[in-house]
């Protein structure tokens, strides 16, 4: 698997020389290979929000070193542009930076930015806008009378119609209903399978987190504690709590069990996975 | 219009940012625990009494003042004369129309127009020296006071105008509640602006007419989301029953302590110093 991102003892303070600085991120170490479903997890404040926008040079790190495709984002002849082009970034509440007068066209800023001929510019959006479900009767109408799961929708089209090979998104099912954020997450899944793009998921739910990430990053206060697969983040149940995370509800209940001597493999760690793994066990004792 | 307007606001949205009035400097000091109305009233009577003496020594003794002040306020200096940067070039103007075109008997340089005069050149110590104090004078009071206890005090300093009908509490509020967005504004724009920067919005490239058209997609997402916030705050405010100023009590009083009073007493010493100095000092 080739690394497309990597990230090399990156630090990032803010308010330097205001008086009142805040390093938000310490010395992080990171591969991201392509193609992976990355979940980003970590208390309020831990910087999660911060990395991301690393990630696509919105921010330039204090220290430390970014490369995309093997090559320095920090390079004096690196084309800003095209990084943003091919890392997206969905921040915290998208449907906040919709501005224009129908959603078509609002879907449509971010390809033109790009500089693509008017048919590619169509063809993206009115893709993009497919894949997050939005029916063609909305395409023509404003953006601002819509719903907010279907205000979110548009502004994660609006990332995906720049089609990029990264794609990070900030906590995209916040304040959504249960149905939404279920969608959400299959859009994410259908993006990585079919069109395999990389994701990196940034979200405060170890559930979502334990169903759809292939690799959880842990952070706290600034910096990676944990690193590696789900199954193999979720055994460090009381390291997470004391960073004020937790595990999903179905791990804990086979935490308990395996403490009780039940003997069920860690390796289960959705709830249908869980429930299953417990069925079985009931059966032979 | 419509674009004089926007690049109005984005001139408007650059100077807040830089402006040190409305950014309080937290830090635990004698003049931040001063009540509000004491720096209010002392700040005031500081900034007339610039304009009140026409000899060095009295600016002196208003420099000195100042900095035994800031000293006591544990504010770093860079700070306070940060506050001078927007005014630069206001400042480096009238200095120079001063210098210029001041009539006078010591004709120091002359060619055409201009004439340089001693008196010019007083007259332009004069107005810089005042004007830097001023702007710093104010700066040092709002870097030392939050825009919440500001209001109050003003809130509490008018409140005889009630008398005549002006509603000063709902003015004060209006104040509060306007200081209280601008950081929030701003905040908001930085985000909405790298949103955009995020889907390859480019705010920097082009002439005038694009740069100004690149501001649209940051200021509609901006009017929209400070309309929602003034909409939440108005129904939070109504579902607490706000009903404006009467009958309200403070949750934090105004109340002078004994420090207080020594400031009001400082203060005095410093105008009696002010007058001797006036009437006795003759350079
Ligand atoms: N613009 C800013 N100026 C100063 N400090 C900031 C700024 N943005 C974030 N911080 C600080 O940096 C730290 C990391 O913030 P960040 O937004 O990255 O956290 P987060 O992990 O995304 O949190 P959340 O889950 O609440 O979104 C926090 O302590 C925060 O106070
Ligand atoms: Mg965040």
């Amino acid at each position: 698997m080739s690394i497309i991102m990597q990230l090399e003892n990156v630090s990032y303070i803010y308010g330097i020389g205001s008086g009142h600085e805040k390093q938000a991120l310490k010395n992080i170490n990171l591969k991201i290979n392509a193609g992976e479903f990355i979940g980003l997890v970590g208390h309020t404040g831990s910087g999660k929000s911060t990395l991301a926008q690393l990630l696509n040079g919105l921010e330039h790190a204090t220290t430390g070193e970014i490369y995309y495709d093997g090559r320095n984002i920090y390079d004096k002849d690196y084309d800003m542009k095209s990084l943003r082009g091919n890392v997206g970034l969905v921040f915290q509440y998208p449907e906040h930076q919709l501005f224009e007068a129908t959603v078509e066209e609002d879907v449509q800023f971010g390809p033109r930015n790009l500089g693509l001929p008017l048919l590619e510019v169509e063809l993206r959006s009115y893709n993009a806008l497919k894949m997050v479900g939005i029916s063609d009767d909305l395409i023509d109408v404003s953006p601002f009378v819509l719903s907010g799961g279907q205000k979110r929708r548009v502004a994660i089209a609006g990332v995906l119609a720049m089609q990029p090979k990264l794609l990070v998104l900030d906590e995209p099912m916040a304040g959504l209903d249960p149905t939404g954020r279920e969608e959400i997450l299959n859009i994410l899944r259908n993006l990585r399978d079919k069109q395999k793009i990389t994701i990196i998921l940034i979200s405060h739910s170890m559930e979502d987190i334990a169903e759809y990430a292939d690799r959880v990053i842990v952070m706290n206060k600034g910096e990676v504690v944990l690193e590696g697969e789900p199954k193999k983040i979720f055994q460090f149940e009381e390291e997470l709590e004391k960073i004020g995370l937790g595990v999903p509800q179905s791990t804990k209940v086979i935490h308990r069990l395996r403490k009780m001597g039940a003997d069920i493999p860690y390796s289960c760690i959705t709830a249908e996975e869980s429930a299953g793994a417990i069925y079985k066990w009931l059966q032979r004792v | 219009m419509f674009i004089v307007v926007l690049s109005l606001i984005e001139l408007e949205i650059n100077m807040i940012r830089d402006i040190t009035i409305g950014q309080y400097y937290q830090t635990e000091s004698v003049i931040h625990k001063l009540d509000s109305r004491v720096k209010i009233i002392a700040t005031l009577v500081y900034i007339i009494s610039l304009f009140c003496f026409n000899n060095f020594s009295g600016y002196i003794l208003a420099a000195l003042f100042f900095l035994c002040i800031v000293k006591l306020s544990k504010v770093p200096f860079k700070f306070i004369v940060k506050g001078l940067k927007p005014i630069m070039f206001m400042l480096i103007f009238t200095a120079a129309l001063n210098l210029l075109w001041t009539p006078g008997e010591h004709i120091l340089f002359e060619a055409g127009v201009i004439v340089i005069t001693l008196e010019g050149i007083k007259k332009m110590a004069f107005m810089a020296l005042r004007l830097i104090f001023l702007i710093i004078g104010s700066s040092l009071m709002t870097l030392t006071t939050t825009p919440n206890q500001l209001t109050d005090a003003i809130e509490h300093l008018l409140r005889l105008l009630n008398y005549i009908k002006v509603p000063v509490h709902e003015v004060a509020m209006m104040m509060s509640i306007a200081l209280r967005f601008i950081p929030i504004l701003i905040e908001e724009t930085d985000k909405i602006m790298k949103a955009q920067l995020a889907r390859g919005a480019d705010f920097e490239s082009g002439n005038i007419i694009h740069r100004i058209k690149s501001m649209i997609p940051i200021l509609i997402p901006l009017f929209v989301s400070a309309a929602r916030r003034a909409n939440d705050l108005a129904l939070a405010m109504d579902s607490r029953c706000y009903h404006g100023g009467r009958g309200r009590t403070k949750m934090k009083p105004l109340k002078y302590k004994s420090c207080d009073f020594i400031a009001y007493f400082i203060l005095l010493c410093y105008i009696v110093l002010l007058i001797i100095i006036r009437k006795f000092v003759p350079f």
